[in-house]
């Protein structure tokens, strides 16, 4: 909104030329966003094919007209459309009308593309608020969304310029920095992480339904939070404003590697992605219930939704408007390939390895606005996730795994499994609010509150050596359960619980027409805790054999408690009082409790020198305090199991402008902004994979405890023509006392956070160009292309570091881990119009090449994520005006995501497989 | 689970109650007849525990009750008169630790000899933690100077260039039912020695039924003579992370449970060989007698890897499916090379019920003649001769 009410400010006069003839010019208004410039809006004389499109200004002009009197006619999308009659026009004159827009009357449902669009949602709007903003900004809409078929938010940002995805996950990048670097909110308040090792919400659990537009702000302005670095990636709700409306749809989706297999799930979780026994003590699920994977329901994905909205007016100027969407979509994804553990030595292979991964998604969300009069409008808007995932894992499924520190047999015969659950629930409810104050002054502001709750319940461990006597023909051998240390065999159950209260409020003071001030206060309160409880199964007589690894709930019963095996837990409930470890229910074994507060204010001034040129100067002052308090095992004894740390920030930054023409701009950009270490990175409860272990490290609170970063940017953009740009770009960034995950100086090999060096140097270029290939007559584009590329070098220095945790490095300096020197998006889009049928079909492709996924220290080489290319078809079929049925094709290139440690002398393979091809069919029917 | 939670979101309770998953499990009842089963009878009076502000001394014939970690930091010293037994509670996070610059003067007698045990009326091997000392001696996990690595248990800093250093003395000190995990992957030893130096007296000492490794050491240069382990559920000697002593009458016997004999590293695998100038695990080890539980249960007595050197005199093998095994894992890990260039090798050994003397994994090229030299010569630790009046068995 606020950059709207820049572009305003910024209003240019036309120049009107006309001499035998005449012209109509005017300006068009829309009366639902405080009148701000209405761009991109169809103005067509009545009987004629003559018109135009207003400019990014809400400006048009539709020249060479014979004198005469005419009828004209207004329209965009959604919108009411005005007939303006007996438009008079003279010779070498121009005739004036300016026309203001609603949604708020007679839409003409025909004119719908998509559900509840709004003019926020299309590409050229967007580009329109990209040209107009005064900070770097790129987004993409609700519409662009729908014709390219997006079905997320992280599918999305993957479109925008120096932002990649990692595979398999809802990791961003933007422009090489990772999760650490980033920050997502929605609605410009921060929203909550499902996942205890990311800062950021994983995007993938945005369904487009519920996506107005996403946004991704790579240069930081006053009214962001100063932990900023890369970029600040912003969710807006979808909302709906014009009459009332259903839409519903179904689908399936096969992926090509999960269709064959006989698919398996964790015994308990229900077909929606719930899990129902949180309220038991997990002891007494472990003597309940067994260790065996399940059969899922079936292989093959299905999905549904509906949205649907209606606005009602009320009175002459207030119109109630209610949203709702919910959705429900579950997905299955096969996966074979070996896995390894390579550190220096090969410590564990596994030559062939299962995955299945079954996860399940419910999105819900409603909002309801509240338009009091053009002044004033309030917004409510509620939403709830849930997130849940299955992951069944089998290592060493032939026989042929092997393990450095196997008992009986090192070479040959080592088998895991590893069955586990997670679901994630998140609710945010927030209010939100604008008020136009008097001519000059306006409101904007908002309240929210977040809840998590992240939970992996009862994730289940068995370790089997000789598996290969199991396999082999001979009856009488058989494999034997590792036991060399009592939690090789586990149960594990993790319990974490976020809540966040956060606001905002803005109140922009336009002094002139040159200069405007920003007054604002953001802040955050943030809690989290976290608890976790892990029972082994310690085995009584060495060589315990087993018979079928994936039946062994005959082992795990009651009656063999105490007489084949016996559990032990870390913390026992009364040791001292014969409420030992064994056999028994336990007390948590790690918790900790964070505290994070920020607060800040910022003030920033919009000030327009000239038609061309604008400065944004910005200063932010920001209170920063985290807390964290910690139980957890194997720590020294010395330590005081507590840290705290207080910190405040003067964060200035400054945006400059410069309008080489109507169509290009100069941008420069400054800042100065922090990055402030996650509650996972500081508490130093360690997580074990059956790889590898991530552990905190609480000395990242001491002093410093925090990184400052400088941030530099230039940019060159040019809008050839709505929905058509180009754009170059140059960006520096200093990163002091950078954080990163290595492997610290203790014999267990765990990974922790460390200020690795000194200074962590990031250079980037940036090329982006969107094109239209093929225009039809109207001007709308058929064939259309879109290609963005970055190229980032990066360089930290490394020094060892020692306290609680210590670590060394064999070298002087190393590329910034997740830093891929080359991204690279491409989109071709094709939208040809047969009469009344418009499909769309869309062609888009991604590529990263080869980053460190860890940083190797000591004399262990990096880990690296390899380059993945992907390429995704999708084909949206219009039937009628009230049917749909879409196809895509994910995946396409099917390539090998392979992690590889580097290792003098090549690279040793720690994972390699495909993904299989997604393919998908929905149907969608509009009441 | 707080039903409030679920209020908060707009359609979760509907979709709760389609999507719950039918709920079979019973409920954990309790029931504590006839006092503590296991509680022990130690007094109260004596409790020890926490981090050392003063020396500390145990006295003669008293029994202490350790109830957390006891550590001696920077500067103090823990003194143990002959005959002082020390009970640990149950848990991982009861055990004793010697910081660098700390030291522990436990001088028993054969006769009257220091015990830690379980305070358990019935002990089970992993009850406690164990014994760690850390010194400021060389280790190869780092590089060089008074850089220093964080122990396993207990994450405390070991490591530094002080070959001499002196952590103390250990004499006729027995340790019994230690090893407990201290987290999902790592255990307890009996002793643990992080980085201790030579200047460290270590005589007479025995490891009994411990759930992990009985004597491991991490780099240091320490010298042991007279060391006993008995019935370690994981490897009886263990080192790593270049140590460089020199251990002389050594017997280990399995029972059971147990892992290899001896498993020698040259290195911490985790993190790599970071020594400036390069070195390896080379220790001396003379008179050992190693007892298996038959060649017809799978077993090694002795694996040496990760590029570890180490010269045996005078070796006792009985009861093993191979004697010695020696893996190389790759270009850092030259643990064949150390027998190519005479660091590694074996004088005068016995095997007695041994399939396999050599299995050679290193890929370089030697066979028995090279490795061993005087096969049929060794007569081992002579255990009897020294273990009288101290040692359990």
């Amino acid at each position: 909104m606020r950059k709207l009410l820049i572009g305003l400010l910024l209003l240019a006069t036309a120049q009107i030329t006309a001499q035998e003839t005449g012209s109509i010019v005017g300006k068009l208004t829309d009366t639902d966003f405080n009148n701000d410039p209405l761009a991109f809006a169809n103005i067509l004389i009545e009987g004629t094919t003559k018109g135009t499109t207003s400019d990014f200004d809400g400006l048009y002009e539709i020249a060479n007209l014979d004198p005469g009197t005419y009828t004209v006619v207004y329209s965009f999308l959604g919108y009411e459309t005005i007939t303006k009659a007996d438009v008079v026009v003279e010779a070498g004159k121009s005739t004036t009308v300016d026309v203001g827009l609603s949604a708020a009357a007679g839409v003409e449902l025909e004119e719908f593309v998509g559900t509840g669009t709004t003019k926020k949602e299309s590409e050229a709007a967007l580009l329109l608020d990209q040209k107009n903003a005064t900070i770097v900004k790129e987004s993409i809409g609700a519409q662009e969304l729908s014709f390219k078929g997006i079905s997320d938010a992280a599918a999305a940002v993957n479109k925008i310029s120096g932002v990649s995805k990692q595979e398999g996950g809802g990791n961003v990048y933007v422009r090489g920095l990772g999760d650490r670097y980033l920050n997502t909110t929605y609605n410009g308040l921060p929203v909550p992480s499902n996942n205890i090792e990311k800062k950021n919400i994983d995007l993938n659990l945005f369904s487009s339904d519920v996506i107005q537009n996403v946004g991704v702000s790579k240069t930081h302005a006053a009214n962001f939070y100063g932990d900023f670095a890369a970029g600040n990636v912003d969710i807006t709700a979808k909302e709906h404003t014009g009459d009332f409306f259903l839409d519903v749809d179904l689908g399936t989706t096969v992926n090509t590697n999960a269709v064959g297999t006989d698919f398996v799930k964790s015994e308990g979780t229900g077909y929606f992605g719930f899990y129902n026994r949180y309220r038991n003590n997990p002891y007494a699920v472990l003597l309940s219930h067994g260790v065996d994977a399940i059969s899922s329901e079936g292989n093959t994905g299905v999905s549904g939704s509906f949205a649907s909205g209606k606005s009602w007016n009320i009175g002459d100027a207030s119109r109630l408007s209610v949203f709702a969407t919910a959705s429900f979509g579950n997905s299955f994804e096969f996966r074979e390939g070996p896995a390894v553990d390579y550190t220096t030595v090969e410590k564990k292979r596994f030559p062939n390895s299962e995955q299945y991964e079954y996860g399940r998604n419910t999105t819900a969300m409603a909002n309801i606005v509240y338009r009091i009069n053009d002044k004033h409008k309030v917004k409510y808007n509620s939403l709830f996730i849930n997130d849940a995932t299955d992951e069944v894992s089998y290592f060493g499924t032939k026989g042929l795994g092997s393990n450095r520190d196997a008992i009986l047999d090192t070479d040959r015969g080592f088998y895991q499994s590893n069955v586990q659950f997670s679901q994630d629930m998140i609710f945010v409810n927030q209010l939100l609010g604008t008020s136009t104050l008097s001519e000059k002054l306006k409101l904007d502001w908002g309240v929210g509150y977040n809840n998590v709750l992240a939970r992996q319940p009862d994730r289940k461990r068995i370790s089997v050596e000789r598996y290969d006597l199991e396999l082999d023909n001979d009856e009488s051998t058989n494999g034997f359960f590792f036991s060399n240390i009592a939690y090789d065999n586990q149960r594990y159950f993790q319990d974490i619980e976020d809540s966040e209260l956060n606001a905002r409020i803005n109140l922009s003071y336009d002094i002139s027409e040159k200069l405007k001030f920003n007054f604002g206060y953001n802040g955050r309160s943030k809690q989290r805790t976290f608890e976790n409880i892990r029972y082994g199964y310690d085995f009584i007589q060495p060589n315990t054999p087993v018979g079928d690894v994936r039946n062994l709930d005959g082992v795990f019963t009651q009656e063999n408690l105490g007489t084949v095996f016996n559990t032990v837990v870390f913390n026992g409930l009364d040791p001292q009082n014969g409420l030992g470890n064994t056999n028994l229910p336990g007390r948590f074994e790690n918790t900790y409790e964070g505290n994070l507060n920020v607060h800040a204010f910022y003030t920033d001034a919009v000030y327009k020198i000239s038609d061309k040129l604008s400065f944004v100067p910005g200063i932010r002052l920001e209170k920063f305090n985290q807390d964290i308090t910690y139980d957890v095992i194997n720590l020294p004894a010395t330590d005081p199991g507590a840290r705290d740390a207080s910190e405040f920030f003067i964060l200035p930054s400054l945006n400059v402008k410069y309008a080489l023409n109507e169509d290009q701009n100069l941008r420069f950009s400054f800042s100065s902004t922090v990055s402030n270490p996650e509650f996972k990175e500081v508490a130093p409860f360690v997580y074990e994979d059956v790889t590898q272990r991530i552990g905190g490290n609480p000395n990242l609170l001491n002093d410093p405890a925090f990184s400052r970063i400088y941030n530099v940017d230039i940019k060159y953009e040019w809008f050839m023509k709505p929905s058509e740009l180009l754009s170059v770009a140059a960006f520096a960034k200093a990163i002091n006392d950078p954080v990163n995950l290595v492997v610290a100086n203790d014999a267990t090999g765990t990974q922790r956070f460390f200020r690795t060096g000194d200074q962590a140097q990031v250079l980037g270029f940036e090329f982006e160009v969107r094109k239209a290939l093929i225009t039809d007559a109207d001007e709308q584009s058929v064939l259309s292309t879109g290609i963005n590329a970055t190229y980032t070098y990066t360089k930290q220095d490394l020094k060892g570091s020692n306290g609680v945790f210590s670590t060394t490095f064999d070298r002087e300096s190393d590329q910034l881990q997740g830093a891929s020197p080359l991204l690279l998006n491409a989109d071709l889009s094709y939208r040809p119009t047969f009469g009344s049928y418009k499909p769309v079909a869309n062609l888009v492709f991604s590529y990263f090449s080869d980053r460190i996924d860890a940083l190797g220290s000591g004399q262990l080489g990096n880990i690296i994520e390899k380059a993945v290319p992907t390429l995704d078809f999708v084909w949206k079929n219009n039937i009628n005006e009230k049917m749909e049925l879409n196809a895509s094709f994910k995946n396409l290139l099917n390539p090998t995501i392979e992690r590889v440690r580097e290792v003098e002398g090549g690279d040793v393979t720690l994972s390699s497989f495909k993904r299989g091809l997604n393919i998908g069919f929905q149907f969608k029917y509009k009441f | 689970m707080k039903t409030s939670k679920f209020l908060l979101g707009f359609f979760t309770l509907t979709i709760l109650l389609v999507g719950c998953a039918a709920d079979d499990t019973a409920d954990v009842i309790i029931n504590q007849e006839g006092g503590n089963p296991t509680n022990p009878t130690t007094p109260d009076s004596n409790e020890i525990g926490g981090t050392l502000s003063e020396d500390l001394t145990l006295t003669t014939g008293t029994e202490y009750k350790l109830t957390s970690a006891l550590i001696v930091p920077e500067g103090f010293t823990l003194n143990i008169e002959p005959g002082a037994v020390i009970r640990a509670t149950t848990g991982a996070d009861v055990y004793v630790a010697v910081m660098q610059g700390g030291k522990i003067m436990a001088e028993g007698t054969s006769t009257n000899p220091i015990v830690f045990t379980s305070d358990s009326a019935t002990p089970n091997p992993g009850d406690w933690g164990g014994l760690i000392v850390l010194g400021k001696a060389p280790i190869n996990s780092v590089t060089g100077g008074d850089a220093t690595s964080t122990s396993e248990i207990g994450g405390l800093p070991y490591g530094g260039s002080a070959a001499d250093d002196n952590s103390g003395i250990l004499k006729y000190l027995r340790i019994e039912y230690s090893g407990g995990a201290a987290d999902a992957s790592s255990e307890n030893n009996g002793f643990s020695f992080y980085g201790v130096g030579n200047g460290t007296t270590i005589e007479y000492i025995q490891a009994f039924e411990g759930k992990d490794d009985g004597v491991e050491f991490f780099g240091g240069t320490v010298n042991a003579s007279f060391v006993s382990v008995i019935g370690a559920q994981d490897d009886s000697i263990d080192w790593t992370e270049g140590f460089t002593g020199t251990l002389t009458n050594v017997y280990v016997e399995h029972r059971q449970a147990h892992d290899k004999g001896i498993e020698g590293d040259g290195f911490n695998t985790d993190i790599g060989n970071n020594s400036d100038p390069l070195f390896w695990s080379a220790p001396t080890i003379n008179n050992i007698t190693i007892n298996g539980n038959g060649s017809s249960n799978e077993n090694e007595a002795i694996r040496l890897r990760a590029g570890t050197r180490a010269l045996f005199t005078n070796v006792l093998l009985s009861g093993f499916a191979e004697g010695f095994d020696l893996d190389s894992d790759g270009a850092d890990s030259p643990t064949g090379q150390g027998v190519l260039d005479g660091d590694t090798g074996v004088t005068n050994i016995s095997f007695d019920d041994v399939t396999v003397n050599l299995k050679n994994d290193t890929g370089d090229t030697f066979g028995e003649a090279e490795f061993f030299t005087g096969i049929g010569n060794g007569t081992g630790a002579d255990y009897s001769s020294w273990n009288g009046g101290w040692t359990r068995n």
